[in-house]
């Protein structure tokens, strides 16, 4: 980055679009994690109905927790990467120096990871709904909390790898520190179906999302910006 | 724009999506996000017979009946304003008595008949000797059961 | 050095409070049991049953009370970079851990008899097992770095992360319908239990505090002497290294 480029770009757009873009090209030469973390949400929900059986019934019963526990996994999958492979190859340091605040690096980082992994299993989820005959009236909902959610836990899965950054087995450990985080994500994520299908409606659910997102938004990359700084010491 | 005021646009963004977040959850809340539902809110909303739902509420007096041959039993779980009947056939936990709270898990019959798959007993959060609740009862300052 | 400074006026003061930290613990569980187990009345509704609170709730408070005491001890480590702090944090996270473990532990046990179930998956229940998690997840990250700095400065974030967790399991039993009653002692208006039962409750919370004090300082100066222990094989290993060549 030239110094000629930074005062034209005083709110760091620029630079914001500049880590994000390549994070995205990234993704799309080495084609690996984030794309293995789409296959594997769409293998892991196919085998369920192969393994328990293809009953009806009981699959859209436990079609939407499935889907979510899916995501979660599948959004792990991919995290581990995040920053570490930044780390070994030395470029993080060079990121951190930037005049972008480390914070909004990380959640260009962050939105770039969601774009190749959380995004693209909202948009597949409707055929997964189909496959274990979700109502069709609630696949719409399915993908609406998916697209509430998965942002959620991508944010809140950047702590965890800026926390793990350099560490042994990093990626079993990541696994023990984010899921507990997780929790939340999931209960209303899937509740949000069950209390669509019981009557009292998704609403509260929803809502409850939206804060949980809405709050992980600034606090999520501070606190993965605050374990960076620490992990480059 | 200095670093400093960029820092403040970011800390104000912050502040006011944490405070989106607060007022979302604060009107979440109002809503219903419940373990359980009560007889008056089953009866406000239209739930299909065969949905598995949670209905709690207090064990009527004397709407207990035991059928003499099986384990099954039948009471009434009431919220004071509206009542459902239910039907249960199992062990019951020791705190399941008339006048106590409980949680049943099951499914609503057509017949408006709750057909229970288990029966939790929820108990409040006061405890005491027996004999101050005799002589609290017999003073008239507190109802057996009138918690929850 | 300054290092080593505060350490040493610590290992002092802590000889000191010991042997007082242990009778408290030791007196306080006496007394305490004999009124838990013997002197105070049963429940008029769970009868004996009830006796499970008289360990179930110190644990359960203690389990919250260790989680606070980390997220602060974190903090002054992370802030002011003292090692202390640090290791203060670290030697309290698995007796949380265990306290988080009773609780749940003797929770399924009063469960069973009075709700009928051993576990269910209402607000309270849940939000304490994510805490349990997070002490685990805390104590391995400790363990995943092989610079101790770093280590600290990662597991203390993850503390601080975690503190959003304190609030639900408290405020869960208000917020939310569930299963577990709400708080008896800690409430607005007054505890609701027979002044009979508090006193034995009181009696047991004091002794899981000092129980907490006594083990904390004990694994406190444990590391302290690990740290050490590692500082002179070290210098030895180098001395004898610098003697070869």
């Amino acid at each position: 980055m030239r110094t000629g480029r930074r005062r034209r770009d005083p709110l760091g757009v620029r630079a914001f679009g500049t880590v994000l873009a390549r994070d995205l090209r990234l993704a799309r030469r080495q084609g690996g994690d984030a794309g293995l973390a789409v296959l594997f949400f769409i293998l892991g929900t196919v085998l369920v109905p192969l393994g328990i059986g293809p009953e009806g019934a009981l699959l859209s019963r436990i079609g939407a927790g499935l889907l979510w526990v899916m995501a979660l996994l599948a959004a792990l999958l991919s995290l581990d990467r995040l920053f570490q492979s930044d780390w070994e190859d030395g470029s993080l340091d060079l990121i951190v120096l930037s005049p972008l605040p480390l914070s909004m690096t990380v959640l260009a980082k962050v939105t770039a990871h969601w774009l190749v992994t959380g995004l693209p299993m909202t948009l597949v989820s409707p055929v997964l709904a189909v496959l274990l005959n979700i109502p069709p009236d609630q696949i719409g909902l399915v993908a609406l909390t998916l697209l509430l959610g998965t942002p959620t836990l991508s944010l809140i899965g950047s702590v965890g790898a800026a926390l793990t950054v350099g560490a042994r087995r990093g990626g079993v450990l990541l696994t023990l520190l984010i899921l507990p985080l997780y929790i939340p994500v999931l209960i209303f994520g899937a509740g949000s179906v069950d209390a669509a299908v019981a009557g009292p409606g998704a609403k509260s659910h929803l809502l409850m999302m939206t804060a949980m997102l809405l709050a992980a938004l600034p606090l999520c990359p501070w606190a993965a910006a605050a374990a960076l700084r620490h992990a480059l010491d | 724009m200095t670093r400093k005021r960029r820092r403040l646009y970011m800390v104000a963004a912050g502040v006011t999506m944490l405070g989106i977040a607060a007022a979302l959850v604060l009107n979440a809340f109002q809503d219903n996000l419940v373990f359980f539902f009560s007889p008056s809110e089953l009866a406000a909303r239209e739930i299909t017979a065969g949905q598995r739902i949670r209905v709690g509420g207090l064990v009527e007096e004397g709407s207990i009946e035991r059928q003499a041959d099986s384990h099954t039993v039948r009471f009434t779980v009431t919220d004071t304003a509206r009542s459902v009947r239910v039907v249960y056939s199992g062990m019951l936990p020791d705190l399941f008595r008339e006048g106590q709270g409980v949680v049943v898990q099951g499914s609503l019959g057509p017949d408006g008949v709750f057909s229970a798959e288990e029966v939790l007993a929820k108990h409040d959060e006061n405890y005491m000797p027996p004999e101050v609740a005799d002589a609290l009862q017999k003073a008239g300052h507190w109802q057996k059961g009138g918690g929850t | 050095m300054h290092r080593f400074a505060n350490p040493s006026r610590f290992l002092r003061l802590s000889a000191a409070i010991l042997p007082w930290s242990t009778a408290a613990c030791v007196c306080l569980l006496v007394v305490g049991l004999y009124f838990a187990l013997v002197a105070s009345p049963p429940d008029y509704q769970q009868s004996e049953t009830v006796r499970i609170m008289y360990v179930h709730v110190p644990a359960a408070w203690m389990a919250m009370g260790t989680y606070a005491f980390l997220a602060l001890a974190s903090a002054t480590g992370l802030i002011w970079k003292h090692p202390l702090a640090d290791l203060t944090a670290k030697a309290a996270a698995p007796i949380g851990a265990s306290f988080t473990f009773i609780a749940l532990a003797t929770g399924a046990l009063w469960g069973q008899p009075t709700w009928g179930t051993w576990w269910v998956w209402d607000a309270r229940l849940t939000s304490v097992l994510i805490l349990l998690f997070l002490y685990l997840g805390y104590m391995a990250l400790w363990n995943a770095f092989d610079d101790e700095t770093r280590a600290a400065r990662a597991a203390a974030i993850l503390a601080l992360v975690g503190i959003v967790n304190l609030p639900i399991i408290k405020f869960s039993v208000e917020w939310w319908n569930t299963l577990h009653q709400p708080a008896s002692v800690l409430r607005i208006g007054g505890p609701t239990i027979d002044p009979s039962m508090l006193l034995p409750l009181l009696l047991m919370a004091g002794a899981f505090l000092f129980y907490f004090v006594t083990i904390l300082l004990l694994r406190i100066r444990l590391e302290l002497a690990g740290r050490k222990l590692r500082t002179v094989q070290f210098n030895r290993a180098r001395a004898s290294l610098r003697g070869t060549t």
